[in-house]
């Protein structure tokens, strides 16, 4: 079995965030978002590719959103409501409570600002919202018999979540946008040390390392209380939901402590409703908001008001949120036009604008004049702050996330196509694991874990419950290595319990898979038990034996019995010296140390016997060895040592006397 | 009832069947009861035994064990019956481990109440209990496996083998074990550590949370371990590896695991600079990819292991948890001494983390760079300053305070920076006003700490610190207050720049004198910080200024108001001159001193109230010396000043011990004799006002009375303060005879010669060496005594005299005052005391009388006009006084009482002077010498039946 993980969107590219992972036979769609940079076809993944004949239901199991932004969501209306997708669609509370909220305000901007033709309509999207079922944090949703889902908390925006998806044995997280650092307002992503085959993960910033976050609290609040300080207005363009809050917790904390009695207003409309939200949903921000709530809700902003539009023109220093993000239009440009020239004000820029906006024109040097159109020049002579405050990880915080869960497989989107490949080689090299990916409508197939069911016996179920572990200690072998090992990080102290390792898989007859205790099966089997032997022939040069040769060919034979006994005690003397530890002992026809037995061989066609040189044969005695596989190192070593020996013909002289 | 209970029991008892629940719980309230008898007990005892031994169900066992355990607790005199049976049964043995591990857990906690009985286990026995297949069983006996006394070695074994048990917990438990085997002491084989560690670096990757918690642990302690039984070069890269391993744990996902390696962290005592670097900073630095491995003992990849130490602190100082940034700021407060760089590098993250959500991260911040401050690694930078300032004027009180006490010790690298401090602290005071002390105490160290930047600020605002036209300083301002606090500080540093300072900042401080002391309380105390300004800003001829005492303990908190002011008067720019003596080292190691600890008993106090008011007196002495200098330059008015504001300030202690009470009394008196002579000298010396006829001669009066006072109500004099007091008559006597218009001429020249006999004879007596000025005197009375008879001697060759004389310094050491209470009980203006004129009327006095000796003649005098005056002898051998404090009632007659409806008597203690001549006053019934007044007149009305 493979997990087949198609990407619709979000692949090598930011936007339209869709993968549709069909996992042991079951099928999820994670995320259906929608790209905000296309106004045709590509604006939408491309359905087409779940199923030709248009019939989703039964091509997808379930739909698991994980978190309200539109790259995430807003093709869900389209999808459920013009597509006709019925299936259940899973999404945690607070993505719940806010994505139709995004929706709305987007649909509006569409349709009523620039009057394109609608996708979807307000009913749509209520009634699209009808069909979600909402999750809590860590909650196991049992989809149907096979498929189990569970969120995890991801940081990034309220409600985010990675989610974590089972079938059968197969495991994979699809974590959405993610952070791995605290927020003021929300927390790091928090997962469990799960098995898995599979984690799709975002790559945003895929090559950035960010430094302390406190260090840009720093710069940040520094520039604006040196503005406010000076008498200047401070403009902070910033979408209604998340930043703006995190940046006005931020300030109002400052504020407080600093006793600044400077106004922070919040533009109306949609601000001032996303902060109910927040406040509402308390469980899903940070530890430090979560814990004093009680007394104060951090959403309550002591210092904040609602700006009224005459206040923009009025004098005195003050801070000023106001949407949209990068001054593409709305009520912060309009702000800025009065606020920009202004060498008092401070305008902040949200870390990415995109091209064409204005705030990508301030963002890309520094111009004086910005031409709005042909009519309306604006002088820009305030100061520009670039905001830093992401809430997407940065590559550290992927690689942090992947090793701590490494997973067997992992798949990079959304993200830029070359950092994605740098971040893959990492990924790769450094922690080993195998890494993809994948372009829009690319699949990726991975192997996926599939276990056996299999009956135990009684005896090996038995020692699965006893402990059975043993040390080695491996320091009295292999002397020479210890430095190499020490240096390795390993000791030489081992612990193993092998409990399952001494379990045997057995095939029946009847096709099932059993597990007996190895004791057991030589009795199942009817078999005796069979030992691996190894056998070498070892030549031993004994240096007077040529000698003896020439002057006694004759007694060749009473030579070799004379001698018999002396070699065997001669090499058992060496042996002793060479391996002290080593229990040998001196067996009269053969010498024996644990299962390594050796005895002199008078077999002139030995099979074991391995001659290179006729002469090494003349000068040698052969000596047959035989040892248990097990025992393998310890017999080359010996044998290595009796190569090396060398060994005298002792009654010679006395002969020739 | 009890028995109705135990028979309904007995019945339900089947030898054959195990015993009812029903049964067990009948027996449970029994032996709960206190008054269930004996027999009863005994019975069940019987009858727990028997079923424990034959039983085999196992819930009925654990009721039993239970119930066995609840019997030896509530009969404590049956445990060690109890215990001894349950140990000697069969229970405890390899049939079933879970029975042996309850029965265990029964005995273990009999043993818990009752300590004579230990649990003895074979090792054998344990390890095959370990090795059973019950996991609880097994779980509970590594968990308790310290209580078995089993051999240490046999301990490990079981431990480090269970590390692989398939079972979670099991492995927590064996992990903890471990952990708990190293406070056995370092074991001597190296491979046994080593095996024991690495097993613990295995498990950092278990799945299970408190597995890797308790993975954490082994590594840090058996790493500790592994560490100090390396050699010497290997220790270091020991200990790197160590910290390396314990920082890769950074990430996890787990609290508990990121406390208890930020925990660890901070345990390691040896790492290298890079690899504290690389902590510090989320990219892998180029140093860190450049170094090879070879030196760490480890498997993995180096660069990995690098990249996953990197920014560790970074980490834990922005975790989510609170707990886990209070551990980071925690080691990292222990690592920075390892290397400056280090220290440098993590202080910008801690000044950023003044900005953290938490007021209690704030705070450890804080506690962090105080303890970089006092270890002196904190170098403060342009950049950290706006977080540095902005805890200064935080909301927080608490943040406030702690800010201030890391500027204390700061130093600070260029005048800029502190002159933002400065400004800082200065922005601080104006909005939290309840801060001005500990505002103060910064400005005061931080000037002592940089006494350059300080004499810089001060030229730039003295403008600003000056009087304006009308004449009045704008000391009510805070900021001025500021900045003279600031000035005061800088020549304390031992810095010459600080003699830039105008010494009229000084006097301006001495205005702001009680602000400025409860603001360095911790330092110095009102009467140094006063004798310090008064010094700094008055002139200075001699470099006689002494104080003494090192210590300062225990600072007057409460401050005299009457003090400031009076002090506030003397206006020192009239003071001719103005220069700064040269001990200001002396005086500075003296300020800064730290105070010592407040004495917790009574009598502790009062030692060290003593102990202060004798420096205070000592300064005070020390101040009445140097005015002689104001008194030689013709300064009478200003010495007068100072004088009364001495006066003031002696005013300000009651004291307690009967030490003080003389100290006080006698400066007291010595201020009044040096203010008569000053005056005097004015008029005779210096003429300054014209002088009514006859005042000189009231003062000459006066001052003769309070010198007699003072040698006769004083005792316990050294001899060097005697021969000092001696001076001072001598100095009386030559200014009387140097006046034109003397009278007792004779009289005062015989009494010059007697004292300066007494000097010789105190020189004789070799503990004295005579002063200048008495051998002038001595010259010239020799001079004078020649043509005896004939008074040719012209006041000018008196006069002359004078100028010789040159005030010395008292330091009292410990003298005695002679005083006595008088009172009459009962008497005031409403209520007289009867008489009948013409006839006697006794009058009973309630007499105290203090430090009087048997010997001396004291009399009562009674007055009742300047004429009528009448002496009553109090015969002390016969009244009995002879303690410190002689307390007595005596109805002393009265004879000529008027013939009026009433009158009043002034009644009053007098002393006869022993060293006088007993012709000097010529009284029949009475004294036969002068006089001294015990104690004031006390009025005493009658009136007429």
């Amino acid at each position: 079995m493979a997990i087949e993980c198609l990407v619709l969107g979000a692949g090598q590219e930011v936007g339209k965030s869709c993968v549709v992972v069909s996992i042991n036979g079951k099928r999820i769609m994670f995320d259906c978002g929608m790209h905000m940079g296309y106004d045709d076809h590509r604006r939408y993944p491309d359905f087409s590719l779940i199923s030709t004949s248009g019939d989703f239901d039964s091509a997808l199991d379930c739909v698991i959103i994980t978190h309200f932004h539109l790259d995430h969501v807003g093709a869900l209306p389209y999808f459920t409501e013009v597509c006709g997708y019925n299936g259940p669609v899973y999404m945690t509370y607070p993505t719940k409570a806010l994505a139709p909220l995004m929706l709305e305000d987007y649909r509006k901007v569409m349709v009523d600002r620039r009057g394109e033709e609608e996708q979807f309509t307000a009913d749509h999207i209520s009634a699209c919202i009808k069909k979600v079922i909402a999750v809590d944090l860590k909650q196991t949703v049992q989809v149907d018999k096979d498929l189990q889902i569970r969120a995890y908390y991801a940081g990034h925006v309220l409600g985010a979540a990675m989610f974590y998806a089972k079938v059968g044995d197969s495991a994979m997280v699809y974590t959405g946008d993610y952070n791995m650092t605290p927020d003021r307002h929300l927390g790091a992503a928090q997962i469990d040390r799960l098995q898995l085959d599979l984690l799709i993960t975002e790559s945003t910033y895929a090559t950035t390392i960010r430094d302390s976050k406190y260090a840009r609290e720093r710069e940040f609040l520094k520039v604006v209380h040196k503005c406010v300080a000076a008498g200047g207005k401070v403009l902070i363009p910033t979408f209604a939901l998340g930043r703006a809050q995190e940046l006005c917790i931020l300030l109002d904390d400052y504020w407080e402590r600093m006793n600044l009695k400077v106004p922070i207003y919040f533009s109306a409309g949609l601000t001032i409703q996303a902060n109910m939200y927040y406040k509402m949903l308390i469980g899903w921000t940070s530890q430090k908001v979560k814990e004093t709530y009680t007394t104060h809700n951090a959403f309550d902003f002591k210092n904040v008001c609602n700006f009224d539009r005459s206040l923009i023109d009025a004098p005195g220093p003050c801070v000023l949120f106001a949407t949209p993000g990068m001054i593409s239009g709305g009520f912060s440009l309009e702000v800025f036009k009065h606020w920009a020239p202004s060498e008092m004000n401070l305008v902040t820029l949200p870390g990415y604008c995109v091209a064409g906006t204005i705030g990508h024109k301030l963002m890309s040097g520094k111009p004086t004049k910005i031409n709005l159109d042909k009519d309306t020049q604006i002088d820009v002579r305030c100061q520009i702050h670039q905001l830093s405050f992401s809430p997407h990880t940065d590559a550290k915080g992927i690689m942090d996330l992947v090793k701590f869960l490494s997973p067997k497989h992992v798949i990079l989107v959304h993200g830029e196509k070359p950092k994605m490949v740098s971040l893959k080689e990492r990924i790769q090299s450094e922690l080993g694991i195998q890494c993809y990916v994948p372009a829009n409508c690319d699949t990726v197939c991975i192997p996926s874990t599939v276990f056996v069911k299999a009956h135990a016996s009684e005896m090996f179920f038995q020692s699965c419950l006893s402990p059975n572990f043993r040390f080695l200690n491996e320091s009295s072998e292999d002397t020479s290595d210890s430095i190499l090992e020490r240096t390795n990080g390993k000791s030489r102290l081992q612990v193993t319990d092998e409990r399952v390792a001494e379990g045997i898989l057995v095939m029946e007859k009847s096709k099932k898979a059993r597990v007996v205790h190895q004791e057991e099966l030589l009795l199942m089997l009817g078999e005796k038990q069979h030992e691996v032997q190894v056998a070498y022939c070892c030549p031993v040069h004994v240096d007077n034996l040529d000698e003896a040769r020439r002057d006694h060919i004759s007694a060749d034979d009473v030579l070799g019995l004379s001698n018999k006994c002396s070699w065997l005690q001669q090499l058992f003397t060496e042996l002793t010296t060479d391996f002290p530890g080593r229990n040998i002992q001196n067996l009269g026809e053969h010498l024996q140390v644990e299962s390594f037995h050796v005895s002199l061989c008078w077999k002139d066609d030995c099979p074991y016997r391995i001659i290179d040189s006729p002469r090494k044969k003349l000068a040698a005695v052969f000596f047959c060895c035989t040892w248990s596989v097990a025992d393998g190192k310890l017999a080359w070593q010996i044998i290595s040592t009796m190569e090396k020996c060398r060994l005298t013909v002792q009654n010679l002289n006395q002969n020739t006397d | 009832m009890e028995q109705r209970v135990w028979s309904s029991c007995e019945q339900s008892l089947d030898t054959d069947k195990p015993l009812s629940l029903q049964a067990l719980a009948s027996m449970r309230s029994l032996i709960v009861n206190p008054h269930t008898s004996n027999s009863t007990i005994s019975s069940i005892l019987k009858t727990l035994t028997r079923s424990v031994q034959q039983t085999a169900d196992s819930l009925t066992r654990h009721h039993t064990l239970k119930l066995f355990t609840d019997l030896a607790s509530y009969r404590t005199h049956l445990s060690p019956l109890i215990f001894h049976s349950l140990h000697s049964n069969s229970l405890v043995s390899t049939d079933s481990s879970l029975l042996a591990a309850e029965s265990l857990a029964a005995l273990s906690s009999i043993s818990k109440c009752n300590p004579t009985l230990p649990i003895e286990l074979d090792d054998r026995l344990f390890v095959s209990l370990c090795f059973g297949a019950s996991v609880s069983a097994r779980l509970w006996l590594l968990r308790n496996a310290e209580k078995f006394g089993i051999r240490l070695n046999v301990l490990f074994t079981v431990f480090l083998g269970f590390t692989k048990d398939p079972y979670p917990y099991v492995r927590k438990e064996a992990l903890d074990g471990l952990v708990g085997l190293c406070k056995f002491g370092v074991f001597e084989d190296r491979s046994v550590i080593e095996g024991c560690y690495y097993r613990g670096v295995e498990l950092l990757k278990d799945a299970e949370d408190c597995v890797r918690c308790a993975a954490v642990r082994v590594v840090k302690e058996w790493g500790q371990m592994l560490i100090a039984s390396s050699q010497e070069e290997d220790k270091r890269d020991w200990s790197n590896t160590v910290f390396i391993q314990l920082c890769s744990m950074v990430r996890d996902m787990c609290v508990g695991v990121r406390i208890e390696i930020f925990n660890a962290l901070g345990n390691i005592q040896m790492v290298s600079e890079d690899i504290l670097l690389q902590t510090l900073s989320k990219k892998v630095l180029s140093i860190m990819k450049k170094k090879r491995s070879h030196s760490l003992h480890t498997t993995e990849n180096f660069e990995l292991l690098a990249s996953s130490a990197a920014g560790a602190f970074i980490h834990g100082l922005e975790d989510e948890f609170c707990e886990v940034q209070k551990s980071a700021c925690c080691s990292l407060r222990k690592l920075i001494t390892l290397s400056s760089e280090f220290a440098d590098q993590a202080l910008s993250l801690l000044m950023d983390m003044l900005n953290a959500n938490s007021m209690v991260i704030r705070l450890e911040a804080l506690e962090t760079l105080h303890h970089m401050a006092i270890s002196e690694c904190l170098n403060v930078q342009e950049i950290h300053m706006h977080m540095f300032l902005g805890s200064l004027i935080d909301n927080n009180d608490l943040i406030r305070s702690a800010a201030r006490k890391i500027f204390k010790l700061v130093k600070l690298p260029s005048l800029d920076l502190f002159r933002l401090s400065v400004d800082g602290l200065l922005e601080s005071l104006e909005i939290y006003p309840q801060d001005e002390a500990g505002v103060f105490s910064v400005l005061f160290y931080m000037g002592q700490n940089h006494g350059n930047f300080t004499a810089c600020i001060i030229k730039e605002v003295s403008q600003e610190i000056e009087p304006v036209s009308n004449g009045d300083l704008g000391l009510d301002s805070a900021r001025v207050a500021a900045f003279l606090v600031l000035s005061i500080s800088a020549p304390l540093s031992c810095d010459q720049n600080g003699q830039s300072i105008p010494p009229r900042l000084f006097s301006y401080a001495v205005t702001l004198l009680g602000r400025i002391t409860s603001a360095l309380n911790d330092i110095v105390d009102q009467n140094t910080l006063l004798a310090y300004l008064s010094r700094c800003s008055r002139s200075y001829i001699s470099s006689g200024m002494e104080v003494e005492g090192e210590e300062f303990s225990l600072p007057v908190a409460d401050v005299d108001v009457a003090t400031t002011t009076v002090i506030n008067d003397s206006n020192p720019v009239a003071m001719p001159l103005m220069q700064i003596g040269n001990e200001n080292s002396e005086i500075h190691s003296m300020i800064s001193c730290e105070s010592g600890n407040v004495g917790t008993s009574i009598i502790e106090c009062q030692l060290e109230e003593h102990g202060q008011i004798r420096k205070s007196v000592n300064l005070i002495l020390a101040q009445v010396k140097d005015l002689w200098l104001l008194v030689q330059s013709r300064c009478i008015s200003e010495a007068l000043k100072i004088l009364r504001a001495c006066k003031e300030e002696l005013a300000i202690f009651t004291p307690a011990l009967p030490e003080s009470v003389g100290a006080l009394a006698f400066t007291s008196q010595y201020l009044h004799v040096i203010k008569l002579l000053v005056k005097i000298w004015g008029h005779i010396v210096w003429k300054v006002q014209s002088c009514e006829i006859g005042e000189l001669e009231i003062l000459f009066g006066k001052l003769e009375r309070r010198l007699r006072e003072m040698r006769c109500r004083f005792i316990g004099f050294s001899k060097e303060e005697e021969s000092l007091i001696l001076e001072l008559t001598l100095l009386a006597c030559i200014l009387r005879l140097s006046e034109v218009e003397i009278c007792c001429y004779l009289a005062t020249l015989k009494k010059l010669s007697t004292t300066i006999s007494h000097l010789e004879f105190l020189n004789k007596e070799g503990s004295i060496e005579l002063s200048n000025f008495v051998m002038e005197v001595k010259k010239t009375l020799h001079e004078i005594a020649t043509p005896i008879g004939c008074v040719s001697c012209s006041p000018f060759v008196f006069k002359k005299l004078i100028n010789h004389y040159s005030a010395k310094q008292f330091s009292l050491s410990r003298v005695t005052h002679l005083y006595a209470a008088l009172s009459v009980h009962g008497n005031d203006f409403e209520n007289p005391l009867p008489f009948i004129s013409g006839l006697p009327v006794a009058i009973p006095l309630e007499i105290t009388l203090h430090n009087v000796s048997r010997d001396a003649r004291l009399w009562v005098r009674m007055a009742m006009s300047e004429e009528l005056v009448q002496f009553f002898f109090l015969d002390l051998k016969i009244l009995g006084g002879c303690d410190e404090v002689t307390k007595f009632t005596h109805a002393t007659p009265f004879y000529r009482t008027p013939k009026a409806g009433s009158f009043t008597l002034r009644v009053c203690v007098v002393m006869e002077c022993l060293f006088e001549d007993a012709h000097s006053v010529k009284s029949f019934v009475g004294p036969k010498r002068s006089l001294v007044y015990l104690c004031p007149e006390k009025e005493v009305y009658l009136y007429m039946i």
